[in-house]
């Protein structure tokens, strides 16, 4: 930040002070939109939660959440496993609820899941996606003769991706005994 | 096809509550209650790097970036056309998707550079974004690796894809 600021002062100063503040005033209404979006997607969370399907969700997904995550505690479980399961049907706006939930959780034992919060950020900012809708459309109205096509391209590379990163993230966690 | 999975799994969550004795409407208003406090806790995060980020850009320090990083691009297959929406990508959502219209448009939709475009926005994530909102306000500061390693990944699923568009 600091640097673009003084190369601004050289070229255009008077652009400072007004893309600091319209790009302000786009994150307020960007934050309106999560608003809804967010109390939507939390009302469904708390209907899950409440009717024990989460649990059943955790303990299915708690095999492969505890090999990957290092993590232990039942609610974190629950949280991650919500948030893996909302990432994988592509519903990148309702993982972040309990991804952040997630974190907050594990916040109250930060000793034990470090590593745990690092993989929870790996996984959530590689973007493992089986139907990448929003390019789907995209692509339909700006009259693609087949506007699908790309979610093979798509998902293997994001898959491997994926995979690859976590794995830099074990390596990292071998060489700094986390 | 995949307009009906979500209602689906809608309409089945919550004949199931009320086979449990959940209160549905109760449970859904009591969830909803927390967006506020949600959003009022990562509102400061996102203002902050969304401004940096708008900073960087209008400074002309990304197309300095995106000079720079061109040519080593093209070394890994990624065309020209597409490297500025490789940097963008991991920096904002929004501004991806805008210039994955741009490109679009300009090269049609069934384009080599455009399914490369729409892979590469489809396969990767708002790096920044995501590790501002997720750690806002969180006492974990040191999140730098796993950023590093998100990108690594980011690059390497453009990379992919641009392989991948030619092939399939």
């Amino acid at each position: 930040m600091f640097i673009s600021l003084v190369v601004l002062i050289f070229v255009e100063p008077n652009l400072i002070i007004n893309t600091m503040i319209n790009q302000s005033k786009d994150v307020v209404s960007l934050c309106i939109n999560l608003l809804a979006i967010y109390a939507v997607w939390l009302g469904i969370l708390e209907i899950v939660d409440k009717s024990g399907l989460g649990d059943k969700l955790a303990k299915f997904l708690s095999p492969v959440i505890k090999r990957l995550f290092k993590i232990n505690d039942a609610e974190q479980i629950k949280y991650v496993s919500y948030n893996l399961s909302c990432n994988l049907l592509g519903l990148g706006n309702a993982a972040t609820p309990s991804g952040i939930k997630a974190i907050k959780s594990m916040e109250k034992d930060l000793k034990h899941t470090k590593f745990a919060m690092l993989m929870l950020l790996v996984i959530n900012s590689t973007g493992i996606q089986f139907l990448p809708t929003t390019v789907i459309g995209l692509r339909a109205s700006a009259q693609s003769t087949a506007a699908a096509d790309i979610i093979l391209p798509t998902l293997i590379s994001s898959l491997i991706a994926t995979t690859i990163a976590v794995g830099l993230l074990f390596i990292y966690k071998k060489i700094k005994k986390l | 096809m995949s307009v009906y999975i979500i209602p689906i799994i809608l309409i089945i969550l919550i004949i199931y509550a009320v086979y449990k004795k959940v209160n549905v409407y109760s449970a859904f208003c009591q969830g909803a209650k927390g967006a506020f406090d949600l959003v009022k806790s990562i509102f400061p995060y996102i203002v902050a790097i969304m401004v940096c980020v708008a900073l960087f850009r209008v400074s002309g320090l990304g197309n300095v970036l995106v000079d720079i990083l061109t040519p080593l691009f093209n070394l890994f297959g990624i065309p020209s056309e597409v490297c500025e929406l490789v940097l963008l990508r991991p920096f904002t959502g929004s501004g991806s998707i805008s210039l994955l219209e741009d490109i679009i448009s300009r090269y049609g939709a069934d384009s080599y550079i455009s399914r490369c475009a729409c892979c590469i926005l489809g396969s990767s994530e708002t790096v920044f974004y995501v590790s501002s909102v997720y750690f806002a306000g969180s006492k974990q500061k040191n999140i730098a690796p796993a950023i590093a390693i998100a990108l690594v990944g980011g690059i390497v699923s453009a990379i992919l894809s641009c392989l991948l568009c030619r092939v399939i």
